[in-house]
């Protein structure tokens, strides 16, 4: 695209841009030439979104029949900050202006260049490269089958260009759910490396991937990164590369940053499931090839002093999932929950040794045996369980200085051997009876049990002979008298005098006999017989006073 | 007194000795001093107060085992203010041995009269052994028996009546005080290794929280399998393992 202005006898500006149509990422190039006595305007064209550099200048001089005729270009980088169509004004007022279209990156038809960094990848050694050949990831496993459970050390290695990325934006991560990758967090190894003639710095991180579940996997990772992508023409980037100076390259102002994401390429694992047949009761879920030894932290101790039973697990496999629970009883021994410990050999932790630390008390002196411990896990390499044991353990238990102090002096034993010289008080001479019991007899219980018997006999008599001094109530007599009145009111109601006289003369025979002791109790017999026999009939009052009549000598005086 | 409260004494009386005393190898007061003093020789201070804390407890009035308990603690470190607050059966009458070492300290006027009465009791109280204070005890007891007795038959003699019935408590008050006194001591333990560890729970796991000097009396709060709660005279309590503190009472 150019734009000439002016008359055929002024001085002529021409501007040119090519290519008039980019992709984003890259830029075109606006070449302004002059010629005649006309000046280039100082001042750049501005406009918002593209970025304006010089980056150049050349003169040329002509002589065409006799006449000299100068000529000047100046070329400018123009480099788009988005997609779109821009219009860049002309370069004098009578210039034409030009129009650069910027497409995005991803857009249909857009024209391929080395700024395109998700376009067909190059492979060298095995290594996924990215289009410009700025980065690459590549995951490395050492089988491609492997059981669940297991696991498996892993290499991530990221290569970045010198020059092209700038910066690592995170860790590597896994693509699929069914693996769990451990220790990324560490510090990759860094070693620069030369492919294909370009350098290079080399990013390795060592891991372990375990299967959480049988199956086919393609397995791949990825990583984020900073490049600082080519924005020149490409005749230009090419003989920036020809020199070989990213220093220059950046210098100038030739590349912007872009974040990109780099994936490896797809590794095939086959993943099995652990064999049902063959596995001990006791498999805990170890997966890889281990030792077991076992040790006591003394040959000797006295009884109830705590002693650690040690076991030690080495090899290499998934030492999360190597767990023992040591010995869970063990006759006259008191057992606690074991601990454990792991010390790393690898920075990923897939060799070292774990070890189990399990107190134990003894209960009873005398030559004691550990039993032989156990552990079990499965062998990837031999395709099924193993058991690994140690050997047993001897030690021999002294009865503790409690236990030694716990039964009775031996009488005589240290009798008489005073020795008033070391500032002690001389020894005594033994006298007397041996007690049974340390405790006092009087806070024995059997003790106790004879002046509780004795106190409940004075008690017994004390009580006694407040009874003999104090009256005895006639409760039982009361309490009859009141069922007495009780049947002669209901008597009463009924109006039954016949019934009424009898239940009256029953009960003053009880009391003053069948003679009757007083006027009333005579009159009341006297009554009985003709209610029984003439059927004498009486009036609520009459009811009411004679059993107030009966009442009265019928219940026990009282002070009696 | 009647023939059957005859028979009733002599009863008490056999039933007492069947309890107190055994035809088998026992404790004697004598027999655990001496064998303290042939520990505390034997470089084993622990074991020597433990056998004194024992003697004490069969003879509270005897001065060589107070004189030789303090020695000995005073040999392996024990202050002097835990000495006093753990040794309840120490008799207070005891004569300081002559290379004792460090004055008490100065305390206040009442402190000092309640330390001297709680002394005086101490040693009211201790000055019979417990054989014997049991069978002052009962005595007491029969005599407020007889009395009741006998003022149910008649109430003859009153003032005789009251005078047996006060006599009768007199000697069972001074039994139970001798039982608050000596209480303490049937429930401490003496450490018997050097620096035992008291630990915060009783596993024998993690770190210590202290370490008990060997020779401390201690005293036993609660006991969980192989570990014992104790509290020191200081006020800090831990689990420490059985083996490392016997109990003065020895346990089955």
């Amino acid at each position: 695209m150019s734009a000439a202005a002016a008359p055929a006898a002024a001085p002529l500006v021409d501007a040119t841009l090519e290519p008039a149509r980019i992709t984003m990422g890259q830029s075109a190039e606006l070449t302004i030439t002059s010629s005649g006595s006309s000046n280039v305007p100082a001042a750049l064209p501005q406009v918002n979104g593209l970025d304006f550099r010089v980056i150049g200048q050349s003169h040329r001089v002509e002589i065409v029949s006799g006449a000299t005729l100068v000529s000047t270009a100046i070329m400018v980088r123009v480099t788009p900050r988005a997609a779109g169509i821009y219009t860049i004004p002309g370069i004098t007022p009578q210039s034409q202006p030009l129009v650069l279209r910027v497409d995005p990156e991803d857009a249909p038809g857009k024209p391929s260049g080395p700024g395109n960094l998700n376009s067909a990848a190059s492979h060298a050694e095995g290594i996924h490269m990215t289009a410009d050949g700025s980065a690459y990831v590549r995951l490395v496993l050492p089988k491609h089958e492997a059981f669940v459970g297991e696991s498996i050390p892993v290499e991530i290695e990221v290569g970045m260009r010198n020059g092209f990325v700038s910066s690592l934006n995170g860790l590597p991560t896994l693509n699929g759910a069914d693996f769990t990758l451990n220790n990324l967090s560490r510090q990759p190894e860094r070693i620069p490396k030369l492919i294909d003639g370009r350098e290079f710095t080399l990013l390795t991180w060592h891991s372990v991937l375990a299967p959480i579940k049988p199956g086919k996997f393609s397995l791949s990772v990825e990583s984020p990164l900073t490049v600082r992508v080519q924005t020149r023409p490409a005749r230009e980037s090419r003989l920036e590369d020809a020199l070989g100076d990213p220093f220059l390259q950046n210098y100038f102002g030739v590349t912007v940053s872009k974040d990109i994401t780099v994936t490896s390429a797809a590794t095939e694992l086959t993943v099995l499931p652990l064999p049902a047949e063959g596995r001990p009761p006791d498999f805990g879920g170890a997966v890889g090839s281990f030792k077991i030894a076992d040790d006591l932290s003394s040959s000797t101790a006295a009884a109830g002093d705590p002693l650690t039973l040690r076991l030690h697990v080495t090899g290499a496999g998934n030492f999360d999932r190597v767990d023992s629970a040591m010995l869970d009883h063990l006759d006259a021994w008191k057992t606690y929950p074991p601990k454990s410990s792991f010390k790393a050999s690898d920075p990923v932790g897939f060799r070292g040794e774990k070890i189990f630390e399990q107190p134990l008390i003894a209960s009873q002196s005398g030559p004691q045996t550990i039993p032989a411990l156990s552990f079990s896990y499965f062998d990837p390499s031999m395709r099924r369980y193993e058991v690994a044991r140690s050997a047993p353990l001897a030690v021999a238990i002294t009865p503790s200085a409690a236990d030694q102090s716990a039964g009775p002096p031996a009488a005589g034993k240290t009798a008489g051997t005073a020795a008033p010289a070391d500032g002690l008080r001389p020894d005594h001479v033994l006298s007397g009876a041996a007690q049974r019991s340390l405790v006092p007899p009087y806070l024995q219980a059997r003790f106790i049990a004879a002046p509780t018997l004795l106190s409940l006999v004075i008690a017994g008599g004390w009580l006694g002979r407040r009874r003999s001094l104090v009256p005895r109530a006639p409760r039982r007599a009361a309490k009859a008298a009141g069922r007495v009145v009780q049947l002669l009111e209901a008597a009463a109601q009924a109006g039954k005098a016949a019934e009424f006289f009898s239940i009256a003369r029953s009960a003053l025979i009880g009391v003053e006999g069948p003679e009757g002791a007083s006027e009333d109790t005579r009159e009341i017999f006297d009554l009985a017989d003709e209610a029984n026999y003439s059927g004498h009939e009486l009036t609520t009052t009459d009811y009411a006073r004679w059993i107030e009549v009966v009442r009265r000598r019928i219940l026990p005086e009282k002070g009696a | 007194m009647s023939r059957r409260a005859v028979t009733l004494i002599l009863f008490l009386a056999a039933w007492h000795g069947g309890i107190a005393h055994s035809a088998e190898p026992g404790y004697s007061a004598a027999a655990l001093y001496n064998q303290g003093n042939a520990y505390a020789r034997a470089g084993k201070p622990g074991l020597a107060v433990l056998n004194y804390e024992r003697a004490a407890l069969l003879a509270p009035d005897d001065p060589d085992i107070a004189a030789n308990l303090q020695y000995v603690q005073r040999a392996a470190h024990i202050a002097a203010e835990l000495r006093a607050a753990s040794n309840a059966t120490a008799p207070s009458n005891a004569a300081a041995p002559a290379n004792a070492a460090g004055a008490p300290k100065a305390a206040t006027p009442a402190k000092t009269a309640s330390s001297a009465l709680a002394k005086i009791v101490t040693r009211a109280v201790t000055r019979a052994s417990p054989v014997v204070m049991s069978w002052l005890g009962l005595t007491g007891l029969l005599l407020l028996g007889a009395v009741v007795a006998t003022r149910r038959v008649s109430n003859l003699y009153p003032w005789t009546c009251r005078g047996a019935a006060a006599l009768g408590i007199a000697l069972l008050g001074w039994m139970a005080g001798q039982g608050a006194v000596l209480w303490p001591a049937l429930h401490s333990a003496v450490v018997v290794t050097a620096g035992a560890p008291a630990r915060v729970s009783p596993v024998p796991m993690g770190d210590p929280v202290f370490t008990l000097p060997e020779a401390e009396v201690v005293t036993l709060t609660a006991q969980h399998d192989e570990f014992l709660l104790v509290r020191t005279a200081a006020g800090r309590t831990g689990w420490v393992a059985r083996s490392n503190v016997a109990p003065v009472i020895p346990r089955p």
